[in-house]
């Protein structure tokens, strides 16, 4: 701020130096308290203040708040500084508001009409500053506002350059807050041709709201294509020296390059075969300058002409649809694999990925895997390295599968402690969909456990066991691997229970050698029960009964283990049932029994471990790179139902280990689509209607499958309902149709606006619906919700009514007793009064429940103003648009009865009625 | 077990580190800082825990003393040293300031060495560690003087050398009490209590064995007197109590006698609490008034409520003013009045004030109208004062002195009691 430092406000300077050499905290809080005293005698004093001095103050307060202080004065002078003439004035004025003034100040009408002043004005510098200003509050008010008036300057033949670019910026943020604030229709057209004005800078700002605009709006801005693709190839073929202002280290525009590559991401590669040409002529030109040497050595230069590079890249990424293109440019993200730019090596890396899913550049990928594998091992930035793994895994495919799986699983020992969890995962995923030869896929998994045995979660090692029970042909070699494994000194947990689950069910496979004799296997693992927690115990509990069944010779050995008291006795409930229940099982039955109950686990359902993948989503949410050949089979697979857990007895409960559950029900979400809710399910419904009488935001219906909640803003005769509808289900919603209707008699008195939806839920998603109201006149109906939508195939229909009474437009109406009770004379009209006695619902005690039911109607509890303090008192104005209902009320309660007399007095008869018949069900 | 001692100044600078323990490490120094010093917001809290690290800590004018340790310690056993650690700096080399530590470093060391043994605390009696630990340099002692010096600081009576000698044998005892107060604005107490302690300066010859009085209710009782009469006496109850380590507490439990032989010169000896029957020497009324939203009037009364013939120093009333003053219009009948912008309130202050007397301030307080709804909280109104009684009614009944050894008796022995009465925090609502 040049210019405020050449006005030189030394009471300012002083100020700030005296906070700073404030030795301690106390002290600078004492500065600050003497100087906010000084301020408000100067403010509060009966001499007027000149410019100079409220901007000293005002600067002063601004300094205390930015020190964290609460301001709760000045704002009034900072008004008055905006209608100063001076520019510093203005501008500290501006500075204040947009720092201080909160969304629902008093003095917003005030500031909106300095503002608007400002926008008139021919001042550019004064419309930039207001324009400053509104962007940075950005508030709904401030939307509702100008949001007519931002657009006109937008487009106006005789704005300034400047203020057009400011106005852009400007409606973008206001956009983001409200996004109906810019009109559609006639203003789409110009403002997509801002796109070809002369100016670089409006250019650039429109490019920005343009693409925001698209997001919320695709078809509507198609006309933009073609407009940024000649713009486009207007700046990549230009040579540098052609924008003066706007070339960057010798790169043209690059700002405007990469949001005009942004903005096109946006859409599908155009049908217009000219447009297309030309915009695959631009990429290319873009592609060939990359291989242009650089035409300086700044680092500015080549991060600008790469950042338009990537952009490039994204984009025919993003259009997928010239092989040649796509080829181009795996080649030169090939290049950047080995540059010495950490950032560009990262950067390559991640759009590798991306391209490793497009069909025609995936074999290019895949001639970088030498070079990718080398970036794992000698990479020095983890986050570089992280990016290799990612992008290994989406290259992988059948050819390279056992290579890269073994890359992987070298580097797992060395690895990063924040990504082996994550690099687990894609090992046994990848192990497992490749997997020509299971015995390779067993190596794998019991390496992997071996390797990195505290990140292999539990799916991990479910997994393999499932795949050892359905596969005969490798349980021997399994059995003979784990036996193998277990023999470490030190051996991971999850081996432990591997080994425990597969020597259960097969050690009889391997039995016939002397070295892996049951006496041995029994041995073995017993040496590691001590080392485990209880869970692995109790699975090894399991294990050595299933060895009585299977080994009768080491019969005596088991029993005498269960017997143990560290067994029998243990603290673990669990143990010592299991133990106990085995000792009687292998003591007291018969052979056959035995055989019977301790048979082979019989093979799983098939299906792939869709529970990886969704571990691995869970990991990282947001941006998990799909191994490419996943996606259609995933598509494909049905959800299949669980095999039902509660079927099993008790015996074979205790038969398989704990997690046996886990085990069966891997992953697979328990769809219950058997019996698909119908209307109002049968399930849990709520509805809440009666409780919105004295509140205005929650939960307004809810069963099994969606939920309805609502957020009411009142303000005089406006009413503005949010309705949220939640799809608290796996499935999507289709033709999601909400119907808000009002009754003939209603709609005479009550005006509805309500805002379009999408048709579409998605599952688990939550959508907001705007219905505007204005109340025209005293009603005492309610609105129709009228829900109709397919779930799951089935239709569904909600009848529910909207939470809208006349009460919501009570105003609260603070007045003394004289002035209540002449009121209340006022209207003893019998016809103006409506009482009702009546037993009291909730206990009577509970007078603040009782006072925020009052309040939360939306009546003012006038306190201390009855004779009696156990009545409650309250008086309102009901708002409708035609004229004003004043409203009173008595409440008295009769403690010993249990009883209330509530007395309802309004100058309209039918008021009185219902809100006395409304309020007798609250208490 | 106390693992470290570090001392701050005001900017989080390290003035003395000495750790004693090896379980505390260098970045203990720094954790403090920035979590506590440096915190974003104050830190209330005189514990705080970092990462398994206890931190205890007091401030003195511009200093932080932190002690750490990793392990459950006694939390007032540590505090209680902190305490004693800044009593003897003061009683080396006075005021506690950054200026001073730094000026005596070395001294400082020597100190920590002797009065903390792996981080257990020793003795901190600031009059022993003065007869080995000197401010004049080195002093070669002689073997005799070195084997006295062991003998006594292990021996029974570690408080008090041998040989004492002084040519007029007195004794001052000092009663001060902090009178702690909260009246509600009808003149209600809400809560009040006197903490009190004695200070005894003691110039007497050999090792005398001195016998103390005091009109506590239960040692009064137990002398076998009906209790009646002890009440005519008013005695007075004492809720809990603490002794300098020279009384003999076997003494003192079984004969509710207090006996000891006094350090010499100056010491703490008693330390207490009563709750009940607590004579406040002023009161406080105060009359705030709301005279619309731009205004405010207040008026306090303060009455004096002791014996005409005494004397009241230093008085201060401060009273709270509301966050949006923009002026303020004073009068006071006696002292000088102000309003400090800087703090929030009005200070008035009273030199002196007999008792039985009375004195009005009134006050227009003028208001800037803000934009928030939150209404003024209305602090209390706090008051500072030094009165010459014992506020708790505590009285000195007897102190005897024998010293069997030497030839001087009880009466020759010249001895001086003096009570002091200050205010703790002394608040009434309005």
């Amino acid at each position: 701020m040049p210019a405020v430092r050449g006005d030189g406000m030394r009471g300012l300077a002083v100020f700030i130096s005296d906070i700073r050499n404030c030795k301690s905290k106390e002290a600078e809080i004492k500065r600050i308290n003497k100087e906010l005293a000084n301020i408000r005698s100067k403010f509060k004093g009966d001499k007027t203040l000149d410019g100079y001095q409220k901007k000293k103050y005002v600067c002063k307060l601004l300094f205390i708040f930015l020190l964290g202080h609460d301001i709760d004065f000045g704002q009034i002078e900072a008004v008055n500084l905006l209608s100063s003439n001076k520019y510093t004035e203005k501008q500290i004025g501006y500075l204040f508001i947009s720092v201080l003034i909160s969304g629902n100040s008093e003095l917003i009408q005030l500031i909106v009409q300095s503002i608007k002043n400002d926008l008139a004005s021919r001042n550019p510098v004064h419309v930039s500053l207001a324009l400053q200003c509104i962007a940075n509050i950005g508030s709904k008010d401030m939307a509702e506002a100008f949001g007519q008036e931002i657009p006109k300057l937008l487009v106006s033949g005789d704005t300034l350059d400047v203020v057009k670019q400011s106005a852009a910026l400007c409606l973008l943020r206001l956009f983001r807050t409200d996004p109906s604030v810019i009109p559609s229709g006639e203003w789409t057209s110009r403002i997509v041709h801002l796109l070809n004005d002369q100016h670089m800078g409006v250019v650039t700002a429109a490019a920005s709201l343009i693409d925001a605009l698209v997001k919320k709006n695709p078809e509507e801005y198609k006309g933009c294509i073609s407009l940024a693709v000649s713009r486009l190839s207007r700046i990549v073929t230009s040579s540098y020296t052609d924008f003066q202002d706007y070339t960057y280290y010798f790169v043209p525009a690059p700002w405007l390059s990469v949001k005009l590559l942004r903005l096109l991401q946006n859409y599908p590669p155009p049908e217009d075969p000219g447009v297309r040409g030309r915009l695959s002529e631009c990429l290319e030109t873009i592609l060939n300058k990359a291989q242009e040497p650089p035409k300086s050595k700044k680092i500015q230069h080549s991060n600008a002409k790469n950042a338009v590079l990537f952009e490039a890249i994204s984009l025919i990424i993003h259009n997928d649809s010239e092989p040649n293109l796509l080829v181009r440019a795996c080649n030169q993200l090939g290049q950047f694999l080995s540059h010495r730019e950490t950032n560009l090596r990262y950067l390559a890396l991640e759009s590798m990925c991306i391209l490793a899913t497009s069909e025609f550049s995936h074999e290019a990928v895949k001639k970088h895997q030498e070079t990718v594998i080398n970036a794992l091992k000698t990479e020095r930035d983890v986050s570089v390295r992280q990016r290799a793994v990612d992008l290994l895994y989406a290259m992988c495919d059948k050819s390279n599968a056992e290579e890269i799986v073994l890359e992987m699983l070298a580097y797992l020992e060395t690895a990063d402690y924040s990504i082996r969890e994550e690099m687990v995962l894609k090992v046994a995923i990848l192990a497992e969909k490749y997997a020509t030869d299971y015995k390779w896929y067993v190596d794998v998994i019991l390496n992997l456990i071996r390797l990195a045995g505290d990140y292999v979660s539990e799916e991990v090692w479910y997994r393999v066991i499932q795949i050892v029970i359905n596969r005969d042909d490798v349980q021997g070699y399994a059995a003979k691997t784990v036996f193998e494994a277990l023999q470490a000194q030190a051996c991971h947990e999850n081996m432990v229970k591997v080994g425990g689950y597969i020597l259960g069910e097969f050690g009889n496979l391997i039995a016939g050698d002397a070295r892996s004799s049951p006496a041995v296997q029994l041995q073995l693992l017993h040496s590691k029960f001590h080392l485990c927690s209880s869970m692995t115990r109790a699975l090894l509990l399991s294990t050595y009964v299933k060895f009585v069944n299977l080994f009768p010779e080491i019969k005596s050995h088991v029993e005498e283990i269960f017997v143990a008291d560290s067994n029998l006795r243990s603290a673990d409930a669990e143990l010592q049932q299991r133990a106990s229940e085995y000792l009687a099982l292998s003591k007291l039955t018969s052979l056959d029994v035995l055989a019977t109950v301790l048979e082979e686990m019989p093979p799983f359902p098939e299906k792939e471990s869709s529970g990886l993948l969704n571990l691995l989503k869970k990991k990282r949410p947001g941006r998990v790179i799909e191994n490419p050949d996943r996606l259609d089979e995933h598509v494909k697979k049905e959800p299949r139902e669980t095999n039902g857990t509660s079927g099993l007895t008790l015996a074979s409960n205790t038969e398989q280990e704990g997690g046996s559950a886990d085990l069966l029900g891997l992953g697979v979400p328990s769809a219950g689509n058997g019996n698909g809710p119908t209307t109002n399910g049968a399930g849990a419904v709520t509805n809440n209607i009666q409780k919105f009488y004295c509140k205005n935001n929650g939960v307004l219906y809810e069963n099994d499958i969606i939920q309805i909640g609502v957020k009411t803003e009142c303000r005089s005769n406006l009413a503005r309902l949010a309705l949220f509808y939640g799809n608290k289900t796996n499935h999507p919603f289709m033709n999601f149709q909400p119907n808000v209707s009002a009754s003939p008699a209603l709609s005479l008195a009550i005006l509805l606006q309500v805002k379009q939806v999408d048709s579409t839920v998605e599952a688990g998603a939550q959508f907001q619906q705007m219905v505007n109201v204005e109340c025209v006149n005293d009603f005492d109906e309610q609105p129709d919700l009228n829900l109709v939508y397919n779930y799951n195939g089935a239709p569904q229909t909600v009848n529910i009514k909207l939470p809208i009474s006349i009460n919501k437009f009570i105003e609260p109406t603070e007045m003394n007793g004289e002035a209540f009770f002449s009121r209340w004379k006022n209207l003893s009209l019998p016809a103006q009064e409506s009482q009702k006695i009546f037993k009291a619902a909730h206990p009577m005690e509970a007078t603040d429940s009782t006072k925020a039911k009052l309040i939360g109607y939306g009546f003012q509890l006038l306190e201390n103003i009855d004779p009696n303090p156990d009545n409650y008192v309250c008086a309102g104005i009901i708002h409708t648009r035609s004229l004003q209902i004043g409203c009173l009320l008595r409440l008295e309660p009769n403690k010993q009865a249990q009883i209330y007399r509530l007395t309802t007095r309004s100058s309209r008869e039918a008021v009185s009625q219902h809100i006395s018949a409304v309020l007798c069900q609250q208490f | 077990m106390i693992g470290g001692l570090f001392c701050y100044n005001h900017k989080g600078e390290v003035l003395i580190s000495r750790v004693f323990r090896d379980d505390i490490g260098r970045n203990a120094v720094d954790a403090f800082r920035v979590n506590i010093i440096h915190a974003r917001q104050q830190v209330r809290s005189p514990v705080t825990n970092i990462a398994r690290t206890s931190f205890f800590h007091i401030k003195r004018s511009n200093l932080w003393l932190a002690a750490v340790t990793k392990q459950n310690v006694n939390a007032s056993m540590v505090f209680e040293f902190l305490l004693k650690v800044v009593e003897i700096f003061q009683n080396y080399f006075g005021k506690i300031s950054e200026e001073n530590v730094k000026n005596n470093f070395v001294l400082i060391y020597e100190l920590l060495d002797e009065i903390v043994d792996f981080g257990y605390p020793q003795n901190t009696d600031s009059g022993i560690l003065k007869t080995f630990i000197t401010q004049q340099g080195v002093k070669s002692a002689t073997k005799e003087e070195q084997a006295a010096i062991t003998s006594q600081v292990t021996g029974q009576i570690g408080w008090r050398k041998e040989g004492i000698k002084y040519r007029r044998n007195e004794l001052f005892l000092d009663v001060m009490e902090y009178v702690n107060l909260l009246m509600s604005p009808q003149g209600q107490v809400l809560s009040a209590h006197v903490a009190g302690k004695i200070q005894m300066k003691s110039y007497l010859s050999g090792m005398p064995e001195c016998k103390f009085g005091i009109n506590d209710k239960i040692a009064m009782d137990s002398k076998g007197k009906p209790a009646e009469e002890s009440k005519t006496k008013s005695a007075i109850a004492i809720d809990d109590c603490q002794f300098h380590q020279c009384v003999k507490l076997s003494k003192f439990e079984s004969e509710h006698a207090i006996s000891f032989i006094p350090p010499d010169g100056e010491n703490e000896l008693m330390r207490y609490r009563t709750t009940k029957d607590i004579s406040l020497p002023f009161r406080v009324i105060p009359l705030v008034r709301e005279v619309g939203r731009a205004k405010l009037e207040v008026k306090v009364v303060v009455k004096s409520n002791f014996k005409p013939s005494l004397l009241a120093q230093k008085i201060e009333i401060r009273i709270p003013t509301p966050l949006n003053t923009s002026g303020v219009q004073l009068i006071c009948m006696k002292g000088k009045a102000k309003y400090k912008a800087s703090e929030n309130a009005i200070v008035w202050k009273i030199k002196r004030m007999g008792g039985m007397k009375e004195s009005q301030i009134s006050a227009e307080i003028e208001l800037l109208t803000t934009d928030t709804k939150k209404k003024w909280t209305r602090p209390p109104i706090s008051m500072n004062f030094e009165v010459p009684f014992a506020p708790s009614g505590f009285k000195v009944r007897y102190l005897k002195v024998f010293e069997p050894k030497l030839n001087y008796s009880d009466h020759d022995v010249i001895k001086w009691v003096r009570y002091i009465g200050r205010s703790g925090l002394y608040e009434t609502r309005c």
